[in-house]
């Protein structure tokens, strides 16, 4: 999920053709949430800066079930300890491709 | 009623009481005098005592009357002759003598001023209590039939010979003392200027008062006739009169102005900032008092530069205000009993010394908000950072990244040979690149617009006004200004017109910036709902800040349904 839709939208168009399977998306937090609970995938690919609230925020509400990759534009390091507290994977957003997304979600078993 | 209207109302109920009570008791044990003017006597000095408490608060004449007419009624109380509570009332008996000698040498401000006053009152007190103190420790009750059945605390001292030699120390020192309490009054007369030995009339009044009384006593007699009781009576009047004459004395305006002389005395050395306060506190004894220096922007300030409120609320205190060439100098918040008269003198003798710390007022007023204006540049410096940031960020950064995907694509589908796909790839990944292009344009417009450095305020402000939705006059020439007045003249408009845009509901809106003097004019107006509040929000407040930072003036006329004009005065030179 991503509130900038150009961004969506080369998104799915890349990682459709990488072997993924895009199901669904969403611009905010609260949508994605719903769709998480709808939809149920192995995968949600989570923008930090989202218009309502935050991705670390967002994250702890999906449940177990599915695998999150936090994004941003912005380099890790710039979020500090949160990004290593949350316990989740991140991919920068310009280097958001499959062979990346499956080294960090393989780095994580 | 006021607090101290009700502590001078119980004062004068207990005195009361502890006078009744002291006649019934004379009465009672058949003791033969003339009871009223006993009572009168006392009685008088408490009342003496209550005015004084209650006008002239702060004052230790009061107190000291009080003291007096307490101390005046413990010899009735001797009668009772019973207990411990004998040798307490003899030795409160014989601080009358320094009683009434501290209240003659403090007339008028309650204060003893030199050393030596100090050191004969001290004496006026030690000395008889002190002689009454060994004398009821020394004395042979068998011996003295006055003497209170009080066993003595060492019935074994050599009494007889010592308080022979101690009556004999006491009763030439009381000479000594009369004599030196003639010197500190010749001394006051000798260091007074000619206004004040005016002012001191009323001590002479009573001075020769108490020599009358006790000078006239070896031919008092309290037979009830002949020239003895006559003299009797005639002192005992004189000495009901002696509380009057300081009560008279303190009320006096006249005599209050002299403690004007001695604030005067205070005010030629330098007065240190805030010590003001204090002295006009003890000038009107009122400590208590407030003084506010106008800011010339309707606010008032203390010494410290910090807000006060001229107008009280509450009816216990009373506002002054001194005026000086019209123009309001200072207002004192004060004791409401305090006389007006008073409270101006005092204002007119400290004049000088008001206007000057007037001036440090207003310069720590200012130094205070130039602080407050700092931080909040350095935090609207900080915010505007953050928001460049943001724009950074959510806009060109999103769409370059939206870039990078964009043509990873196209490189994998020209790999696929899927060139039909690609031509329309290229042409998506163009549209972002011009939206990335035009929304870092804006941006770098929002963080100092090129027009106004290339061109000036005309184009600069001609190209805002474009934008606002409704039309709006724009009157700006083509003189060119230093670039920081340039910059804020530009960002008042700016601000002033989004305000329009957001706000104001207008039709119609004007902008006029032109030179007079040395001072740049910038107005902007709509005919707009009004209503605007430069306190409220940051956009006119932080636009204050920069105005303020330049040396100029910014005034918002926003009155419901008439419109908005936001003016801005800017110090400026033409810029060759």
């Amino acid at each position: 999920m991503d509130d900038h839709a150009g961004f969506r939208s080369w998104a799915r168009e890349v990682l459709a053709h990488e072997g993924f399977d895009v199901v669904g998306e969403a611009e905010d937090g609260r949508t994605a949430i719903r769709l998480v609970e709808e939809l149920r995938p192995e995968v949600v690919l989570l923008d930090i800066q989202l218009p309502d609230q935050d991705g670390f925020a967002v994250a702890r509400l999906i449940g177990d079930g599915s695998d999150v990759v936090l994004t941003s534009g912005r380099a890790p390091e710039d979020y500090g300890r949160r990004l290593a507290e949350s316990g989740h994977a991140f991919v920068r957003k310009d280097d958001l491709n499959g062979p990346s997304l499956e080294a960090v979600l393989g780095a994580r078993g | 009623m006021t607090p101290r209207r009700w502590t001078a109302l119980g004062v004068v109920l207990l005195a009361l009481g502890w006078a009744l009570g002291a006649e019934a008791v004379s009465i009672s044990h058949g003791v033969e005098e003339n009871h009223f003017l006993d009572f009168a006597t006392g009685a008088s000095f408490f009342l003496g005592g209550a005015i004084a408490l209650d006008r002239r608060p702060g004052n230790r004449l009061g107190p000291l009357m009080v003291l007096n007419g307490l101390s005046w009624f413990c010899g009735n109380y001797l009668n009772v002759r019973s207990g411990w509570t004998q040798p307490w009332l003899h030795i409160v008996q014989a601080a009358q003598t320094g009683l009434l000698a501290h209240l003659v040498m403090a007339y008028p401000s309650g204060r003893l001023s030199t050393r030596f006053e100090r050191l004969v009152c001290a004496a006026a007190y030690v000395v008889p209590m002190g002689a009454m103190g060994l004398s009821l420790l020394t004395q042979d009750t068998s011996r003295c039939a006055d003497c209170p059945p009080v066993p003595a605390a060492y019935p074994d001292f050599p009494h007889a010979v010592l308080a022979h030699r101690f009556f004999l120390v006491y009763d030439r020192s009381a000479w000594v003392l009369v004599t030196l309490f003639f010197v500190v009054l010749w001394l006051r007369w000798r260091r007074s200027t000619a206004a004040a030995r005016h002012d001191l009339a009323p001590l002479w009044a009573v001075a020769v008062l108490l020599v009358a009384v006790y000078g006239l006593a070896p031919f008092a007699s309290e037979e009830q006739n002949g020239f003895g009781y006559l003299i009797w009576e005639l002192g005992a009047v004189l000495q009901i009169a002696v509380p009057w004459v300081f009560v008279y004395g303190l009320l006096s305006t006249r005599l209050a102005q002299s403690a004007i002389g001695g604030l005067v005395v205070d005010l030629q050395s330098p007065v240190a900032p805030g010590q003001l306060r204090a002295l006009l506190a003890r000038t009107l004894a009122d400590p208590g008092v407030v003084v506010a220096y106008p800011m010339g922007d309707g606010r008032w300030v203390d010494a410290d530069g910090r807000p006060v409120e001229p107008d009280p609320p509450d009816g216990d205190r009373r506002t002054t205000l001194v005026e000086r060439e019209g123009r309001p100098l200072v207002a004192l918040v004060h004791d409401p009993a305090l006389d007006p008269d008073l409270v101006r003198a005092s204002a007119a003798a400290a004049g000088m010394a008001l206007d000057n710390e007037r001036l440090h007022a207003e310069l720590r007023a200012q130094l205070k908000e130039v602080r407050a204006s700092r931080e909040r540049i350095v935090l609207a410096g900080d915010a505007e950072r953050r928001r460049v940031e943001r724009d950074l960020h959510d806009g060109a950064q999103q769409r370059l990244l939206a870039l990078s995907l964009a043509l990873r694509t196209a490189r994998r589908q020209l790999r696929d040979g899927e060139q039909s796909l690609v031509a329309d790839t290229l042409e998506r990944t163009g549209q972002e690149l011009t939206s990335a292009i035009d929304e870092l344009r804006e941006l770098a417009r929002g963080i100092h617009p090129t027009v106004l450095t290339d061109a000036g305020l005309g184009p600069a402000v001609a190209m805002i006004a474009g934008r606002v939705p409704v039309p709006v006059e724009v009157a700006v020439g083509d003189e060119r200004y230093p670039p920081a007045v340039e910059a804020t003249a530009y960002f008042v408009v700016s601000e002033a017109l989004a305000n329009v845009t957001k706000h104001a509901h207008a039709t119609h809106a004007g902008v006029t910036i032109a030179r007079v003097g040395g001072h740049l004019h910038v107005e902007v107006c709509d005919d707009g709902r009004g209503g605007a509040d430069p306190g409220c929000g940051s956009g006119l407040s932080g636009l204050t800040d920069r105005v303020l930072a330049v040396g100029g003036t910014l005034g918002v006329e926003s009155g419901p349904g008439t419109g908005t004009v936001v003016r801005a005065n800017l110090p400026c030179r033409v810029r060759p």
